[in-house]
């Protein structure tokens, strides 16, 4: 009971940082990014090569992976989304080919078999009968410390309210003053630095290996879509709630099943309400 | 005798209230112009009538037949179309073929198995004042003035027999004000009914046998022409008091 | 139909039959199993092309479709001994049924999420495929030793060209019908659609189904190909992703375009096996179709017809 509770609580608050940085382009970019798990990827091997290749402090190797995943942000931003105007459908097709492109490069460069990250911090503290992995702990305070960050950049600074009126309306925006472009460009490299994050600390907690990226886009996805779209508060919750069910799955039915009830999940959500738990009907 | 008929229709999005307790009537063969100003609720009373929004309460009756439970197209089907302020063409296809598609029955076997009627196409597209050169342009070459009547073509083409037109002369010319004045006209000595909202109410007047003036979801005044826009209520209503 | 149907597509399509049959002759055996391999993915591509390329809907998850046709012939099979001449129509009947069932309810759901919500289909099958029944699916390894209906390479060949071909013939006279006017109405304005009197959402599960017969149709006769049966192969996004570009390449909503973007696809996937031999081929063959998709999304076939207008002029 204490373990579910226990790991539960750690891979949760990671979900949460992984679906806010997809939830961010989703909500301010209005597309979705389906190349957004390479940047999980691109991040667990950069912190790979820099910590355990070069073999240079771990926290060089974070800040390396959040910085590969910024810049692979932003030029996803200039060379595919602005060329493309945003438009939806080839924004996604062309994202989806680029994540396989990024997943090939990564077997090119580092091979095929999956890699076992060291921990960022070793050993493990001992709560009751469990014993937590002190990066697993790591991994959920700086989650939560990036989430309520960000929120807080949102709600205060004059840059997050740009960002909440270019996803309310980008035309209404453009109008008061607010240059869309800019926002958007600045978004996506928010959001690929958060992936990266999230990449190395997801890595670390399951391995490293090319095709990583799909497993955490869906449940990024399938947080968005419960969690309604831009809502950090909301990504929270469906993300506890996501994690619970893995956890819950896992210890107590089969591991193999952990993945069915997400999926379920999702399904059962859009067939319910087809725009997301909180879609709204629009006004004309 | 009634062709349409509204009842207490209320409309609401979250707490707004977009339509309040509506109702009017429209006679067989007759012209109604619904006026009031910007954010009366015009367009939504469309959208209600069509089913594109979903009524809280009230009645919509078509020939008699309570159709506010039905689908849009099934709504079309039995004898009432619209067409849009901002007009909605399918941008890839060219004149024939967006009139074709108002024309396509909907039943699957008779898209597969039967053809298109091309003189039917002309026909329509004459009807509205193209000409046979035009038939293979696309929308992106024509101006405002074509693409509404593009949109009346294919409205037109569904067999519609009451038609709601939405600021029909919105982005228009004189000139092309004058063209579209006339077909209306045209389409109204053969018997056909129209509901029209316009701003501009000096190209509105000679289209419409009666008027319907709103404000806040609601009928403030009804009746012919001159009367409605008389009504203090009305003119208050568009000097926003 | 008849109307906008003329000689000069009879001679084309008499052509690529002619060039289909005496394929065999000119090629050698390898690049014959090639085209094997470039004809089912062809055939997939058809699939998806005439529900995506047209509607406007993105499956991101065709292979759920593709994989239950094929699973569905494999079990009935391999398992309970079924002759292949009847476990191929039920399997195509199953993938019918099934694909009606998940579609039902989805079809309220538009854009994105649609895409969202076959791609979820698609992970999902891959986790029950190995969780439920594994005595019938095998499991995580899949089913080997499912019996193969043709010998060699040239009978093999021979029945996935016919099979494109027919599929290809069928779904292109389809479009060529008002049917297929109204098709791309829906990926151009769904409301305007509904707006003409046309029940956008009979048409949606009609497309449906039959890119759902199409895609269990070739997935059954690929296993009994191949002999072989894994979920990873199947429910795999390197597999949506060929799917897709070949598709894509070929021009989205023409029908023959993506089964020649299969082609293209596949020959250079196997051109670059010499210098790349692994997975590593995609990152060129990833990195030749993003260029190409940003450079015209419409894909060759708007490529060839701009070729075409310019030499005219």
């Amino acid at each position: 009971m204490l373990q579910i509770i226990i790991q539960g609580l750690l891979l949760s608050g990671l979900y949460a940082l992984i679906a806010v940085g997809f939830t961010l382009i989703f909500s301010v970019g209005r597309v979705l990014n389906l190349a957004y798990g390479a940047y999980l990827m691109l991040g667990g091997y950069a912190f790979f090569y820099v910590s355990q290749t070069l073999g240079m402090p771990k926290l060089l190797g974070v800040v390396a992976a959040v910085a590969v995943g910024v810049i692979a942000g932003l030029m996803k931003h200039r060379f595919i989304v602005k060329p493309l105007k945003g438009d939806m459908v080839p924004v996604e097709i062309a994202t989806l080919i680029l994540a396989v492109v990024l997943q090939s490069a990564v077997v090119l460069m580092f091979g095929d078999s999956s890699k076992i990250l060291h921990s960022i911090i070793p050993g493990v503290v001992q709560v009751g009968t469990v014993s937590v992995p002190y990066s697993n702990v790591f991994a959920m305070i700086v989650s939560w410390t990036v989430l309520i960050a960000l929120y807080l950049f949102i709600r205060k600074t004059h840059l997050g309210r740009a960002m909440q009126a270019v996803s309310m309306d980008q035309k209404g925006a453009a109008i008061s003053g607010v240059n869309p472009d800019h926002v958007n460009m600045m978004v996506w490299g928010i959001s690929g630095g958060l992936g990266a994050l999230g990449g190395v600390f997801f890595a670390s907690y399951t391995q490293l290996y090319p095709a990583m990226w799909v497993a955490p886009l869906i449940i990024a996805v399938a947080v968005v879509i419960v969690g309604g779209i831009g809502s950090i508060i909301g990504t929270l919750i469906v993300a506890h709630i996501i994690g619970f069910m893995e956890v819950m799955t896992t210890s107590l039915i089969a591991p193999e099943l952990r993945g069915v009830f997400t999926m379920a999940l999702i399904i059962i959500v859009l067939v319910v309400s087809p725009k997301g738990l909180f879609g709204r009907e629009e006004i004309h | 005798m009634t062709i349409l008929a509204l009842d207490g229709l209320v409309k609401r999005f979250g707490g707004l209230t977009a339509t309040n307790q509506f109702s009017a009537d429209v006679t067989e063969g007759e012209s109604l112009g619904l006026i009031g100003p910007n954010g009366a609720g015009k367009t939504t009373i469309f959208s209600l009538i069509m089913g594109e929004h979903r009524l809280n309460e009230g009645a919509i009756r078509l020939k008699g037949e309570a159709i506010q439970d039905l689908p849009t197209h099934a709504r079309i089907q039995r004898g009432v179309a619209r067409t849009y302020q901002v007009p909605r063409p399918f941008a890839e296809m060219t004149v024939a073929e967006n009139i074709r598609v108002g024309l396509t029955p909907d039943s699957i076997m008779a898209m597969i198995f039967g053809s298109s009627n091309a003189a039917e196409e002309l026909a329509l597209a004459e009807a509205v004042g193209f000409e046979a050169a035009d038939l293979d342009r696309l929308p992106n070459e024509l101006s405002m003035g074509d693409l509404r009547k593009l949109e009346l073509a294919r409205t037109l083409a569904t067999g519609a027999k009451v038609v709601l037109l939405d600021e029909v002369f919105a982005g228009l010319t004189v000139g092309e004000i004058a063209q579209i004045s006339e077909l209306i006209n045209e389409k109204r000595r053969s018997g056909m009914t129209f509901v029209i909202v316009s701003h501009d109410l000096r190209s509105l007047e000679p289209l419409i046998d009666r008027a319907v003036a709103m404000t806040a979801g609601s009928v403030i005044a009804e009746g012919a022409y001159a009367d409605v826009i008389a009504d203090k209520q009305v003119r208050d209503s568009y000097l926003g008091a | 139909m008849t109307s906008n149907l003329n000689l000069r597509h009879a001679i084309y399509w008499a052509l690529f039959a002619g060039l289909l049959f005496a394929m065999p002759y000119l090629v050698s055996k390898g690049d014959l199993r090639t085209m094997i391999f470039a004809l089912y993915v062809g055939i997939f591509a058809m699939s998806w092309d005439f529900l995506s390329g047209r509607t406007g809907y993105i499956s991101f998850g065709h292979p759920f479709l593709i994989g239950i046709g094929a699973y569905a012939t494999a079990i009935l099979s391999y398992r309970f001994d079924v002759p292949v001449m009847f476990s191929i129509p039920l399997a195509v009947i199953i993938t019918m049924v099934a694909s009606t069932m998940f579609i039902l309810p989805a079809l309220r759901i538009k854009g994105s999420y649609f895409a969202l919500v076959t791609l979820a289909f698609m992970e999902l099958m891959y986790q029950l495929v190995q969780v439920i029944r594994p005595d019938l699916t095998g499991g995580t390894r899949g089913i080997s030793g499912v019996e193969t209906i043709t010998r060699g390479a040239v009978n093999g060949f021979y029945l996935a060209a016919f099979l494109a071909f027919c599929v290809a013939l069928f779904l292109w006279l389809l479009t060529r019908t008002r049917l297929g006017a109204a098709q791309s109405a829906i990926g151009m304005d769904e409301e305007a659609l509904k707006g003409s009197g046309i029940n956008a959402t009979k048409l949606k599960l009609f497309t449906f189904v039959v890119s759902a017969a199409v895609a269990g149709l070739g997935g059954a006769f690929y296993v009994h190909y191949l002999g072989s049966i894994a979920p990873r192969a199947i429910f795999d996004i390197n597999f949506v992703f060929t799917i897709i570009v070949a598709a894509l390449l070929g021009g989205a909503g023409t029908i023959t375009g993506p089964l020649f973007g299969a082609f293209f696809l596949t020959f250079l996937l196997e051109y670059l096996r010499p210098w790349l031999p692994g997975a590593e081929r995609y990152l060129i063959y990833g990195g030749v179709a993003l260029v190409l998709y940003m450079y015209q999304p419409k894909g060759m076939y708007a490529i060839a017809a701009k070729l075409r207008a310019g030499v005219m002029k």
